[in-house]
């Protein structure tokens, strides 16, 4: 589904996203990984990810990056996200809780784009993706 | 007087924030701030003018550094020439006792922030090597801080007898005051915050609840 | 000690591979909608404007991460540190892309995990009709 564009002069700074929890279960894990074929034991099974030196299997990064521009979409029907930055700032296992925010910084009246915060925050209150994003809305 | 004094800008290879985006920010959510410090990774940035935004949005701006040492990261305010002369600011392994000895021989305020970060700050360091004498104040909130790491922070600083301040680490413009000082002096330049930090009247303080109370 | 200047004087900006892929309708669904996209664009061919999620480009890989000869860096199996999308045009199924990867910087710095190198492998891709759709900065992390 898609809803109603978001016009860009309805956008401000200081405007807060929505929060999601996405779907960290093992059969989104293993959807993501037929999508990427990037099928790694330390995405899929938590003992080779110990065996690794991990916490257990984890999200693979992308799939974190992902969930940001998903929300995006869902924020802004139609936009088009310019630009994706996302920093892995620690590990985000599968199979748990998570939170997926973001939070308007900027707004370009030329480019007619916004530049937006976005967070992933684990079960335990750590931060593991902080990242930015420029898009485009559709109106 | 309340200063964030933990920030980085797009200045420090992980930071995302452009300063004037941090300054209006702290207008449009009428944070309690009053300024805040830029402590970029490993480097003085001593090339960037910020007073025009000091002007424009009424805020003290100031410039320092995060440097990396055996002993975990310290924030060195009061950065001069003779101070990025006496050390490698881009090393990641800077003796620690260098660094303070450095910044009190040229006239700066040096003290480890993020202390009870699990493995490299400086009380993990503590636990395996044994105190440093030099350190006399801490950074005790820090707002990339994971549960726990604040709290032992507080907790072995009172141990050791240090003073604590906060900052909130902030690598993206939403996260800048989660954590920030609360100085009983006016501050206005950085020669002023070194005076402010060596005099010790301040206090660190904690505005994550409230960022929760204005997400609801 | 690995002398990391050295390196990035030697090997930052040189293109040392590339490789052509075929953008696989049934890999952007999946990729979408485990993503939990719902938005119709990304997850439905029969949209008008179907196309891939703008990170998709991401996962390809033209097989190797660092040069031949690269120096070995630090230990470790090597974490993703961070990914930076850079969208110029829509990516559609059935798309021939070419990515040419270069090494982009190399630099070390402590953390959580202790000290490590970082190395941003970057990807830019171009399709079919020479247009430049999508630049991918990968930072690799090792530790030291």
């Amino acid at each position: 589904m898609a809803g109603e564009a978001r016009a860009f002069e309805d956008i401000e700074l200081g405007d807060e996203l929505p929060v999601e929890h996405p779907d960290l279960s093992l059969p989104a894990i293993r959807r993501f990984t037929e999508g990427s074929e990037m099928r790694f034991p330390r995405f899929l099974d938590h003992e080779a990810a110990r065996a690794e030196g991990l916490p257990g299997a984890l999200v693979p990064g992308l799939m974190s990056q992902g969930f940001l521009l998903a929300l995006l979409h869902r924020w802004s029907p139609g936009c088009t996200v310019r630009k994706i930055d996302t920093v892995f700032r620690g590990p985000l296992v599968i199979e748990t809780e998570a939170e997926v925010t973001g939070a308007v910084t900027d707004i370009d009246e030329d480019e007619r784009t916004v530049e937006v915060d976005l967070t992933i925050v684990d079960d335990s209150g750590r931060t593991v993706v902080v990242g930015t994003a420029v898009v485009e809305p559709a109106a | 007087m309340i200063l964030d004094l933990h920030t980085h800008s797009i200045k420090s290879d992980d930071g995302r924030a452009k300063v004037e985006n941090y300054c209006k920010w702290v207008r449009k959510k009428e944070l309690p701030l009053d300024g805040f410090v830029l402590t970029e990774h490993r480097q003085f940035d001593d090339t960037s003018d910020y007073r025009h935004l000091e002007d424009e949005y009424g805020l003290v701006i100031l410039k320092a550094s995060e440097v990396e040492t055996d002993y975990g990261h310290v924030l060195v305010f009061g950065v001069n020439d003779d101070l990025v002369n006496s050390f490698d600011f881009a090393r990641v392994d800077n003796p620690l006792p260098d660094v303070l000895e450095a910044a009190e021989r040229c006239g700066a305020f040096a003290a480890p922030c993020h202390p009870g970060r699990r493995n490299v700050g400086l009380f993990a360091h503590y636990e395996r090597k044994g105190p440093v004498e030099g350190v006399h104040t801490v950074e005790v909130l820090n707002g990339g801080s994971i549960p726990g790491e604040d709290e032992l922070s507080v907790e072995r600083a009172v141990a050791h007898g240090y003073r604590g301040f906060g900052g909130s680490d902030s690598h993206i413009v939403s996260r800048i005051g989660y954590c920030a000082t609360d100085f009983d002096d006016d501050v206005r330049d950085i020669d002023g915050l070194v005076t402010a930090l060596r005099g010790g009247r301040f206090a660190p303080v904690s505005f994550r609840e409230e960022e929760m109370d204005r997400d609801d | 000690m690995t002398d990391l200047q050295a390196i990035r004087d030697e090997w930052v900006g040189v293109e040392f591979e590339s490789a052509e892929f075929t953008i696989d309708r049934d890999r952007v669904i999946a990729w979408a909608e485990a993503c939990g996209e719902t938005d119709p664009r990304f997850t439905d061919p029969g949209n008008p404007d179907f196309q891939a999620h703008p990170n998709f480009t991401a996962c390809l890989s033209t097989g190797r991460m660092m040069p031949e000869n690269f120096p070995r860096i630090g230990s470790g199996f090597g974490i993703d540190g961070g990914k930076t999308v850079e969208v110029h045009g829509p990516v559609r199924p059935g798309d021939t892309l070419t990515g040419r990867a270069s090494i982009h910087d190399v630099y070390d710095k402590t953390g959580r995990s202790g000290t490590m190198v970082f190395v941003i492998h970057r990807m830019d891709f171009t399709n079919q009709n020479g247009e430049l759709v999508s630049t991918v900065d990968s930072k690799m992390i090792r530790s030291r």
